[in-house]
């Protein structure tokens, strides 16, 4: 079995324990828990592409959660278009503002990028409370629930749990494939990157697009779990938690970040000593993970196995296969 | 036959003339040596070949094309391929997949695609990961495929870059250095596979500190010195000038 095809039933075996969460436990605030942590996921998934796969450092991804949950708020509920109009206008909206806001400022350098990205999410928070009569200000704005069968915890807790696995099968395939490898190419060597002709500023557009996307749908889904939105709810820390998950989980890694949100947002609720410490235990937890452990949780596997399974050395040297080279030349052609 | 020829070109970096009025050529087929002391501008003149550079004055021509004003990957999709004096390769990435990188142009699946798994990108994949897969094989890497690259010592890391600049279907591949830190076995490894790729119709232009290496194997040799072209020629005229034994060779 190959290794992708293991992890495709791991994937599916947990979506079905995540699925039957609901029949083991009738602890509504479990449930919503994990709803909480299903939208942060959708919302992770694709800021890690940014962070962990293109190494682009944004901690202004709360103003595209921001940007999703009022678009959702005011639709939905002010205007009041139907909720899967407001929650697609959610999605396009992030993808508007993530590509106006990648640019002009993904020509940058990463620490300017970051900047940016901080400024951009400093504006959403000001706009949010100055705009009162759009986003009600500091008053902030009722959000309706999804209709039907999906207004119980229940129903909303799957709602989010398919989108979520929509979103990691996304993104599992955007990260293993071609797309994938270039991004890990910006990240790790633009000069090795663009001598193979990969369009660095294109494939950082793209995903970053891609994440606001993914942000202004996470945003419609998490005004709806709030139920009540004010410019408080979109506070600066969320951006931080969002990047410690992926450092935690640990770069080119889409199971790691998703242990780090499940992890970082379960334990305080759940280990109540934990929850007293608030963002000291993020502190703690990210400086474990950056001084032991740079490469993340994620990695762990990797690290372990190259430790206890020592490659053999070959003594004998390279030995090239000069008749097949020549074959795979001859077949492949030359552009 | 398209020639990849740089013509009458310049640099400077700041006050520092890094090269002036320089010409080389590269016939298809051909392995073009490019020698000379520290600081005379081989890698210089090979960044600005490869599109990495610009030039300040002088052009980039491949056939009738002119590729001055093209940027580096519009270079690599007409076919110019290069390698690194120092690897630059992605670490946490198995061999397999450095090497599939260097497929990029070939890849025609767009960002919806790969995210939908759809069959141009299956198709992609399917045929870049065989065609790496074999070129690995030729250069003497099919036992590390699944390995991860950080894992690789120097050598198998050269050889990597090879492949993957291989997987680009090259018209034109510029080695700079691949000699550097092999032992004698690596370089007679190296040696046939870049006659392999003479034979099979590829220009390759190499830069090199090991003159031998690079007069056994080369067709035509361009010295440089403080950013001028001191000689070129074959490689015994070249290798008996006086003034290129005076300057670099040494007694």
């Amino acid at each position: 079995m190959s290794p992708n095809v293991r992890k495709f039933i791991g994937a599916l075996a947990f979506l079905v324990v995540a699925a039957a969460l609901p029949f083991v436990t009738d602890n509504i605030y479990y449930i919503r828990i994990a709803t909480l942590i299903g939208i942060y996921w959708i919302l992770v998934a694709g800021l890690n592409l940014v962070i962990g796969y293109c190494g682009q450092i944004s901690i202004g991804h709360v103003g595209l959660l921001a940007l999703g949950a009022y678009c959702f708020a005011i639709l939905a509920g002010k205007a009041g278009v139907d909720p899967w109009v407001a929650t697609a206008a959610s999605a396009l909206l992030g993808g508007l503002c993530g590509l106006a806001l990648g640019l002009p400022s993904l020509r940058l350098p990463g620490f300017y990028f970051a900047m940016t990205t901080l400024a951009f999410g400093m504006i959403v928070a000001e706009l949010s409370v100055a705009w009162e009569w759009l986003t009600g200000g500091g008053v902030g704005l009722m959000v309706p629930f999804y209709p039907g069968e999906f207004a119980s915890p229940w129903g909303f807790y799957w709602l989010v749990v398919g989108i979520a696995a929509i979103v990691s099968w996304l993104v599992w395939n955007l990260g293993r494939h071609a797309w994938g490898r270039a991004m890990i190419s910006v990240r790790d060597s633009e000069v090795a990157a663009a001598a193979v002709g990969v369009p660095i500023y294109k494939i950082k557009l793209y995903v970053f697009t891609f994440s606001g996307v993914l942000a202004g749908l996470a945003g419609a889904l998490f005004a709806s779990y709030q139920s009540y939105i004010t410019p408080e709810t979109f506070v600066f820390e969320l951006s931080m938690f969002f990047f410690v998950c992926i450092v935690v989980g640990g770069r080119g890694s889409i199971l790691g970040p998703f242990i780090g949100v499940i992890v970082l947002a379960a334990l305080p609720e759940i280990v109540a000593p934990l929850a007293k410490l608030g963002t000291f235990f993020y502190g703690v937890l990210l400086l474990i993970v950056v001084l032991l452990l740079p490469e993340g949780i994620g990695n762990l596997i990797h690290i372990l196995r190259d430790r206890f399974n020592p490659i053999e050395r070959r003594s004998s040297g390279i030995v090239p296969d000069l008749e097949r080279l020549a074959a795979a030349l001859r077949q492949g052609g030359m552009k | 036959m398209k020639t990849l020829q740089a013509k009458g070109v310049s640099k400077s970096f700041g006050g520092l003339k890094a090269l002036s009025d320089v010409s080389i050529e590269v016939r298809p087929g051909e392995i073009h040596g490019l020698i000379g002391p520290n600081g005379s501008g081989k890698t210089t003149l090979l960044n600005m070949i490869c599109g990495y550079y610009r030039v300040d004055d002088g052009r980039i021509l491949l056939g009738d094309e002119d590729l001055t004003g093209q940027d580096i990957q519009t270079r690599a999709r007409l076919g110019i391929a290069r390698t690194f004096q120092k690897p630059r390769l992605l670490q946490d990435l198995t061999v397999l997949e450095n090497a599939m990188l260097g497929a990029w142009t070939d890849h025609e699946a767009s960002f919806l695609e790969t995210a939908f798994a759809l069959p141009r990108n299956r198709k992609d994949e399917a045929r870049s990961r065989d065609y790496a897969r074999e070129l690995l094989h030729g250069v003497g890497l099919g036992y590390a495929v699944d390995r991860r690259a950080n894992l690789l010592e120097h050598g198998e890391q050269r050889f990597l870059e090879v492949a993957r600049a291989l997987a680009l279907r090259p018209r034109f591949v510029l080695l700079d250095e691949p000699a550097g830190g092999l032992t004698d076995h690596e370089i007679d490894s190296l040696e046939r596979i870049v006659l392999t790729l003479k034979d099979a119709g590829i220009g390759v232009l190499i830069v090199e500190h090991h003159t031998d290496f690079v007069f056994r194997i080369s067709d035509r040799v361009t010295v440089l010195h403080l950013g001028r072209l001191l000689k070129h020629g074959d490689p015994h005229t070249v290798e008996t000038d006086q003034e290129v034994i005076n300057v670099y060779l040494g007694a």
